[in-house]
């Protein structure tokens, strides 16, 4: 029932959004309104899960055997608010829902036409059910399914303007996407042959709880081939390093709200497909093999964020390379153990504040100052005080100074590191970090101080104002200071039992 | 029996093998078409193979899923792009096509690396064709990764959708069809969002060709 009410209200709002044409403002709000529901959900699911239940739902028909087939436990639910929550933000800051976007027959060059808000809400609703989904299946197929709908459904709103830059970014981004994930499949596959040469065919050998169950007696040497193709594609979907090329185009090409999830609830769901089959051949090649590689390509990723950090001269760009970095760091985590995986649970859900928060206060910028580029962005405190001192506060947790909560989870990783002697290692993370952090401060005092050019501003309305919208995002900022203060006790339970699922002796 | 059976399940994976090596000396969309058309119908044919020997009537229900999709509706989907956009042409690839086919012999042979392993553990008949099907997967890659006309890497895209499907039915006898029908649905989607963009594409550059989308850069 509760799985219900996760997943039903999207797709009631896709459904809503594909019967209202024209597009009107009161679908968006319906939709904002439905995710509200969908979070309550997410929540029940995760109090339930702290308290030592596992959800499940499924039902069988003759001989199509579905039992379990929805199925969360502390992992999913730690995701599943994440996705909730960020979704609930977006659809509340997307498109189309103030009246004057609708109405103004003078279409700016950053507000959409009817047509376009449509296909918005029929497709992020349709994106965030997928994902609701793909995070509560038991059957790694199902989960794989629903994952490669996220592609289909976001490459649908990423041109929501269409032009050279966005074609091209979508077109890039669901060609890498599909041909990634297909990969993932091949090792999925894998995995299911692995099990059928051992035991037979059985209708359930795709649920992961089986799959687990049965891990330990799979042959190594194929489930190491079924690894390297799952860690290809879904590293492809999460934007791991040398897998991430499409993610600095589809970032700065698409409308905030769907950058927003997708740089932190869409990355969250393709990190969950990677660790419940790391946690799979973890149990079948013991540790070392899936640690030793996530910890090249964490590394990979650092280096080469790190560097292209440097060179960025759009900020939206710049924050995709953030991610990049952001993704390298929990690679490196999910590498170092216990600890270490304790560290990069949080850090994600860490990131998913941050980064969704960083989205959409890019968008705000760039409706006030129509370019992208950091050296056409100047004087941010003076034209837009409120949006320029989050964006401050954002960007610093981002590049780990407290009291976000990126301090502590950096912290802690780099800890675990070091007591499981990869001083090297740690040292060199340490070291891209510093070149991370100097670049963006280096940006940052571009954007916030010196004098705007008159033309380049929207003058109709010269200092901003507070405004709901801007009161929303003070929910992620509170989240990350309280994160950076405290770790509350039912996270601290969530987390502690994802660590005991994803590190079984 | 079981030594007609595994006969016949190399043979059908080396045909199928062999209509995606011919995307890499065919140049023209329609080529491409009839290649994957003859690829999907062969595939369907081993679906039905693998059903009556491995005595699984589920795949009957698979191949005729199958044969709807990639034999009949996605074949008329292209050909009708191809009447929009004319007989497009693959005139340079990145890769020549006496490298391309070389390279296609190594991908076969690093296949047969590759699934070693496989072929090793599984006592099933039709492990002979493990390695053609992985084969397939590589070819189906290397054609979306060399080629620069859009529509071709959606063919490429496709193939290998195609190399997927037979390990899986090679190897496994058929994933769940539950699984097996979500896998076609998102075939279908990802295809159509595909053939959408090849529109957006070719409106707005003037050609499918994507070495010119080139502007995103830092």
């Amino acid at each position: 029932m509760t799985f219900f009410l996760l997943i039903f209200p999207p797709l009631l709002a896709a459904l809503i959004a594909t019967l209202v044409r024209p597009y009107r403002a009161f679908v968006g709000w319906i939709g904002a309104w439905l995710s509200l529901i969908s979070l309550g959900a997410a929540l029940t699911i995760a109090a339930q899960v702290v308290n030592g239940q596992t959800p499940l739902w499924g039902f069988k028909i003759e001989y199509l055997n579905l039992e379990d087939v929805l199925r969360a436990d502390s992992l999913s639910a730690l995701i599943m608010v994440c996705v909730a929550g960020v979704a609930s933000l977006a659809l509340f800051l997307s498109p189309g829902l103030g009246r004057q976007q609708i109405t103004n027959p003078h279409w700016g060059e950053l507000a959409y036409a009817p047509n376009q808000l449509r296909r918005y809400h029929v497709f992020i609703n349709l994106f965030i059910a997928a994902m609701l989904m793909a995070v509560s299946a038991n059957n790694v197929g199902v989960m794989w399914i629903t994952i490669e709908a996220t592609t289909v459904f976001s490459a649908f709103i990423i041109p929501l303007k269409l032009n050279r830059a966005s074609i091209e970014a979508s077109w890039k981004y669901i060609l890498i996407c599909s041909v990634g994930i297909a990969l993932a499949f091949v090792g999925t596959v894998l995995g299911y042959f692995d099990f059928v040469t051992l035991s037979g065919r059985a209708e359930n050998a795709l649920n992961w709880t089986v799959l687990l169950a049965t891990a330990p007696t799979l042959h190594p040497e194929v489930m190491r081939l079924a690894f390297v193709f799952l860690l290809i594609g879904y590293g492809t979907k999460a934007g791991i390093a040398p897998m991430h090329t499409w993610k600095p185009d589809a970032y700065g090409e698409s409308p905030a709200p769907l950058t927003a999830l997708m740089a932190s609830s869409l990355f969250a769901v393709a990190m969950y497909a990677l660790l419940r089959w790391k946690a799979v051949a973890d149990a079948t090649l013991g540790a070392g093999y899936t640690d030793s590689l996530f910890i090249a390509l964490g590394l990979l990723s650092l280096t080469i964020a790190a560097f292209s950090v440097v060179l960025a001269t759009d900020y939206k760009r710049m924050f995709a390379y953030s991610s990049i970095e952001h993704t390298g760091l929990m690679c490196l985590g999910f590498a170092l153990g216990p600890l270490g995986t304790f560290a990069a649970l949080l850090h994600l859900v860490n990131h998913t504040a941050a980064k969704s928060l960083m989205f959409f206060l890019v968008d705000n910028i760039e409706h006030k100052y129509r370019s992208p580029l950091i050296e056409r962005t100047r004087g941010l405190l003076k034209t837009m005080p409120w949006t320029g001192a989050i964006f401050a506060f954002g960007l610093m947790t981002l590049i780990g100074l407290p009291p976000g909560g990126i301090f502590i989870t950096e912290f802690a990783l780099f800890r675990a590191g070091f007591a499981l002697h990869h001083p090297w290692l740690m040292g060199a993370a340490l070291a891209l970090l510093a070149v991370v952090f100097v670049s963006f401060i280096n940006h940052l005092n571009k954007m916030l101080y010196g004098v705007p050019a008159a033309d380049d501003i929207n003058m109709e309305r010269p200092v901003e104002k507070f405004s709901w919208r801007l009161a929303l995002l003070l929910i992620p900022v509170a989240l990350l200071v309280t994160l950076g203060l405290t770790l509350p006790a039912p996270l601290a339970t969530l987390i502690n039992q994802s660590v005991a699922i994803l590190s079984k002796p | 029996m079981d030594t007609l059976f595994s006969q016949l399940s190399t043979l059908g994976s080396s045909v199928i093998l062999l209509f995606g090596i011919t995307l890499l000396w065919r140049k023209s969309l329609r080529a491409y078409t009839d290649a994957f058309r003859w690829q999907s119908a062969a595939l369907t044919v081993m679906f039905l193979i693998i059903g009556y020997f491995g005595n699984d009537p589920e795949l009957y229900v698979v191949a005729v899923f199958l044969f709807i999709l990639k034999v009949l509706i996605l074949p008329r989907y292209l050909e009708r792009m191809e009447q929009r956009f004319g007989d497009q042409r693959e005139s340079q690839p990145y890769v020549n096509i006496v490298t391309s086919l070389m390279l296609s012999g190594l991908l076969v042979l690093l296949a047969y690396v590759v699934t070693r392993p496989l072929v090793l553990v599984s006592d099933l008949p039709t492990r002979g064709g493990l390695p053609l099907a992985m084969g397939l997967i590589f070819v189906g890659l290397f054609v979306v990764i060399t080629r620069k006309k859009a529509l071709t890497q959606i063919v490429g895209f496709l193939v290998m959708e195609n190399g997927i499907a037979l390990l899986a039915v090679l190897g496994t006898f058929g994933i769940p069809i539950i699984v097996e029908l979500g896998v076609f649905l998102d075939v279908l989607m990802g295809f159509l969002v595909m053939q959408v963009f090849v529109y957006h594409i070719h409106s707005t550059f003037e050609s499918i060709d994507v070495d010119q989308m080139n502007k995103l850069k830092h």
